[in-house]
């Protein structure tokens, strides 16, 4: 037992004296965080659009203004026809625009329903999605405030009123991806730390010849793989927790959750990355072997994780696959701790999921790691 | 007992065999040296018996326990010294000492005392904060030695250890190891492509394709080499072994450094060996009777 702590106290030696490996610990998270915090949104910002007036009265020049006060669109002015809009949006100039029709006004004062159109480019349809419910809730909005004051049936107005459905969204009022993308990127970045770290660290003893060395010592295998992993166990959760303080003072985003709860649980997922680093140690010669084996499952183990892209959105086998994927679970569990808050009996299935699959991990790549060489 | 004792030794990569049976006793407190060239199966013994490699046959016994089924007795009780440094280079002369000190569980007040007299004979200890990659080869040839010598083993194993060492170091290198076998009555195996360290050693293996030619004292090897040797000076000694080898005549000749050692057959006679090279027009400068050395013999164990 007493030979497991010398490895560890040699393990941070060799951390301490290597000021890349420091930087690594301290800048890695910070600049994750920060730049994949701003750069990976799925928000529509800015979407350039022009609007087609044909009414002129007062009621559609207030819709104009409307749209051009919004930082959703990047209101580019007003043209005179549709056909001049679909021009413009053929040549990429514009991504959206808003044609309001003649006798906008005269219609909605006598109850009948304008039709305003919205023409937008589909080349990207999340966008373009996004970006025709937002036209839709500014409308909407204009909506409310003018019909309790218009002179007709209230029968007709009760009816309009109707066809509007407006979601709420829980949790994420704002629907602002950071909320959901920042989570997303800790998990990552624990992942991708802890495997590649052990793995490079176990290959680089191999490049070096002292695992030759250690072999030939009274060390059982056992010991030199904890030797190993606690020290980068120490290491990955000193890195979360800077990524953890990062997105809060960048982002301004904290846990709802027990910080308790999320700590163990990436304790849990550990197993399986550790696994992974020692398994892809067993395979590679040098240390670009075990950095593209880590990253090669690494990559597969993103995607299919629900990070950026969503599961349900998947084909159903590709569904079958991700539950097969431990990242998977660890992203379930960082997003409802974050944002929700929830409490660790609600999230059992999960962590039995990640139990199972990082020990199956862990045992298959001891089982692989072996005293002798050739 | 003898510490060590290998019976029948096998191993092959593939289909590649690199052992073919070789047994030989390591003595109590004798320096045991496998000499060959690259590729003679040195390295493969050596992992075997240090329990890295498993032998395909044959049997390693370690104070009569066969290694294979106590792969950690042996393993706490040798020190073993790869072909290739492999200390942490990072982590300082003393770092290095203290850690494998630790992991052979060497009490700490002994390792301290054990430090001090590694410092003294192998001259690291105004070092000892450096770290270890920025020694000099000879340096760290002897810190390996050290990191493997602090918890006192019975049995040194070493592959190659003065590989790539500037004669200096090598001759002191060797002093150390002597002092060791002499002093504490360590048994040590080493291996070496270099033939002239075979004067250093108790007894030679000669290691050539898998198999021990011969294992003796060095003294008693070159006792073998019993026909009359010659060694001929000339300016162009490749050509002159070019002629001789190609003549399919009775003289066998090896290339040297400092000219063609040229073998009499019993039946001939100086004379004979004089007038055929006259006839072949060889200039030479100089025909030289020597006494064998270790390398002549090997050349003849090795072409049968």
């Amino acid at each position: 037992m007493q030979r497991i702590l010398y490895l560890i106290q040699k393990e941070f030696r060799q951390i301490l004296r290597e000021p890349a490996f420091l930087g690594l610990i301290f800048g890695a998270p910070l600049i994750q965080v920060l730049i994949l915090g701003f750069a990976i949104t799925t928000d529509v910002k800015n979407v350039p659009m022009i609007m087609v007036d044909q009414d002129h009265s007062q009621m559609s020049n207030r819709l104009v203004e409307a749209f051009s006060n919004t930082k959703s669109f990047h209101f580019l002015g007003q043209v005179g026809t549709a056909k001049e809009a679909v021009h413009l949006l053929d040549r990429n100039k514009i991504k959206l625009a808003v044609v309001i029709p003649p006798h906008f006004e005269r219609d909605l004062k006598t109850g009948r329903q304008p039709r305003v159109q919205l023409l937008a480019d589909g080349v990207d349809g999340n966008s373009a999605g996004v970006a025709l419910s937002y036209a839709n809730q500014i409308a909407l909005k204009l909506q409310k405030q003018w019909f309790p004051r218009l002179p007709h049936a209230p029968g007709t107005v009760k009816e309009i009123h109707l066809t509007g459905i407006e979601a709420r969204m829980l949790y994420n009022p704002s629907l602002e991806s950071v909320n959901n993308i920042v989570p997303g990127i800790l998990a990552v970045l624990v992942m991708l730390i802890t495997s590649f770290l052990t793995g490079m660290t176990i290959v680089r003893e191999k490049e070096i010849g002292t695992l030759e060395q250690l072999m030939v010592t009274p060390i059982r295998r056992g010991e030199l793989i904890l030797g190993k992993v606690i020290p980068l166990i120490i290491v990955g959760l000193l890195l979360f927790t800077i990524a953890i303080i990062s997105a809060g003072l960048v982002f301004g985003l904290w846990m709802k959750g027990n910080i308790l709860t999320l700590y163990g649980m990436s304790l849990l997922f550990m197993m399986t990355t550790l696994g992974m680093g020692i398994f892809a140690s067993t395979l590679a010669r040098n240390q670009q072997q075990s950095m593209f084996i880590t990253w090669f499952l690494g990559i597969f183990a993103i995607l299919l994780s629900g990070f950026f892209i969503p599961i349900e959105n998947m084909p159903r086998v590709i569904q079958w696959i991700t539950y097969l994927n431990p990242v998977r679970y660890f992203m379930i569990v960082i997003r409802e701790i974050y944002l929700k808050g929830t409490a660790l009996h609600y999230l059992w299935k999960e962590a039995l999921e990640m139990t199972v699959f990082g020990g199956a991990m862990l045992t298959m790549a001891t089982l692989r790691f072996h005293k002798r060489v050739g | 007992m003898d510490p060590l004792e290998i019976r029948n030794l096998k191993k092959s990569y593939g289909s590649v065999p690199a052992v073919k049976g070789v047994s030989f006793n390591l003595r109590k407190g004798e320096i045991l040296g496998l000499i060959g060239p690259d590729g003679a199966g040195k390295t493969t013994i050596i992992r075997s018996v240090v329990s890295l490699l498993l032998a395909d046959e044959g049997e390693i016994l370690y104070m009569g326990k066969n290694i294979r089924d106590n792969p950690t007795y042996i393993r706490s009780r040798i020190g073993y010294m790869p072909q290739r440094f492999s200390l942490y280079p990072d982590l300082t002369v003393e770092e290095n000492l203290d850690f494998f000190g630790d992991l052979f569980q060497v009490p700490k007040q002994k390792q301290k005392q054990r430090k001090e007299e590694l410092y003294a004979f192998s001259h690291l200890g105004p070092f000892k904060k450096r770290r270890a990659a920025d020694l000099s080869g000879g340096m760290k040839q002897k810190l390996a030695l050290s990191c493997m010598l602090i918890h006192q083993p019975d049995v040194l194993i070493l592959d190659e250890p003065t590989f790539g060492v500037d004669p200096v170091s090598r001759h002191e290198f060797w002093e150390i190891l002597k002092t060791q076998s002499r002093r504490q009555g360590t048994s040590i195996l080493v291996t070496t492509a270099y033939m002239d360290e075979a004067g250093q050693c108790d007894r030679v293996g000669l290691m050539f394709a898998g198999r021990i030619l011969a294992l003796d004292q060095p003294q008693e090897l070159e006792k073998q080499f019993t026909d009359p040797l010659y060694v001929l000076h000339c300016p162009q000694p490749h050509e002159v072994f070019e002629q001789i080898y190609h003549d399919d005549s009775l003289y066998v000749a090896n290339l040297f450094g400092e000219g063609v050692h040229i073998t009499l057959p019993r039946e001939r006679t100086e004379e004979q060996l004089r007038n055929y090279l006259q006839e072949k027009r060889l200039t030479i400068t100089k025909i030289e009777r020597i006494k064998p050395s270790l390398e002549d013999v090997f050349l003849k164990l090795m072409h049968g």
